[in-house]
């Protein structure tokens, strides 16, 4: 079987992102927890097997019930990015919320502390 | 010192940002009728309307270190309010729209026991209103009707009056001009009693030049975000 520069590739930036999430969790560091570093094995380890072997994707679409097996591949990308969007717009307003949050208290510390 | 109306202690509140030019103007004209528990409350400005408004004195002047919208401040304006113990709180904006005679009609119908907010309405009366700002105020009510279930003439005025009892129930979590329309989807969670007042505009070349106000561009944001806190 031929190995295309693509694959080889893919699978290299898949185990550094992998490495990388792993040393981090095992140092506690950059607030990585386990279900980020799930979420990261399963996306990167998923590219990395797709990859290696590409005939997965056959199986892949006819487990999903889709006739092409590109389509398969790109509808579940377009899902996965969907859901980390809604997640990571989901942070960006409890974090604005926090702020504003914040804000108030200090703007009230006089009132409440003469209170 | 409380402004006593019937014993009771009536407090305004003016979110500003960005409002060094008119800033004294519009607390001088509250005051001079009357209303001497004033609370401004500044964004996070990067003029001096922190200074203009000390300058003014005799109020409770708060400040958001940094911009977290008019919403955000509105609410730590009331927030304040309660801190101090209002039994009124009034709502108004500080760029010089709102013509402070308007706030005994605000206040009357909660002072006579008949509800517990008074929204102040732009639309009753247009007078002096451009077309556009009609259209959209339009828009702004079919669209909080629509997400939070209530009609209202002005959804989007900043002109209003609360009880201690609304106060204490509303509880907002938006920070820019969608808290507006959230305040309306707390009146109908909370079936609180409400009235509209018909309230007087004074669309001058200034206010209405302000970058930051509600136009069609900040509009659309304003629906996205309203949507955005239903499905979030």
């Amino acid at each position: 079987m031929p190995v295309h520069l693509y694959q080889v590739a893919v699978i290299i930036v898949a185990v550094v992102m992998i490495y990388q999430g792993l040393s981090n969790f095992a140092k506690g560091k950059g607030g990585q927890t386990f279900l980020k570093l799930f979420i990261r094995i399963i996306v990167w380890g998923g590219m990395a097997l797709i990859a290696t072997f590409p005939s997965l994707t056959n199986f892949f679409a006819s487990a999903i019930g889709m006739e092409g097996n590109i389509n398969a591949i790109i509808l579940t990308g377009f899902i996965l990015i969907f859901l980390i969007i809604f997640k990571l717009l989901s942070a960006i307003e409890r974090l604005e919320q926090n702020i504003s949050e914040l804000t108030r208290k200090e703007s009230l510390k006089e009132i409440e502390k003469n209170k | 010192m409380a402004t006593d109306i019937q014993n009771k202690k009536i407090y305004i509140v003016i979110p500003v940002f960005n409002e060094e030019e008119v800033i004294k103007n519009v607390i001088n004209e509250v005051r001079n009728i009357g209303y001497g528990n004033l609370i401004v409350v500044d964004d996070g400005s990067a003029d001096k309307t922190f200074e203009k408004a000390k300058e003014a004195g005799g109020m409770v002047i708060l400040r958001h270190k940094i911009n977290r919208g008019k919403g955000a401040a509105t609410k730590t304006g009331i927030e304040a309010a309660k801190l101090l113990g209002a039994d009124i709180i009034v709502t108004m904006d500080g760029d010089g729209q709102h013509d402070p005679a308007d706030i005994k009609n605000l206040i009357q119908p909660i002072l006579d026991g008949k509800c517990e907010v008074v929204l102040g309405t732009r639309l009753k009366h247009p007078v002096g209103m451009p077309w556009y700002k009609i259209v959209q105020n339009h828009i702004g009510n079919l669209i909080t009707w629509y997400l939070f279930g209530l009609w209202v003439t002005d959804s989007q005025s900043g002109f209003r009056a609360y009880s201690r009892l609304a106060a204490e129930k509303i509880n907002t979590r938006a920070d820019r001009y969608e808290y507006d329309s959230e305040v309306i989807r707390e009146i109908y969670i909370y079936k609180l009693k409400y009235k509209e007042m018909p309230i007087k505009v004074r669309y001058t070349e200034y206010s209405m030049g302000k970058i930051q106000k509600q136009g069609f561009f900040n509009g659309f944001k304003t629906v996205y975000k309203m949507i955005w806190k239903i499905i979030n």
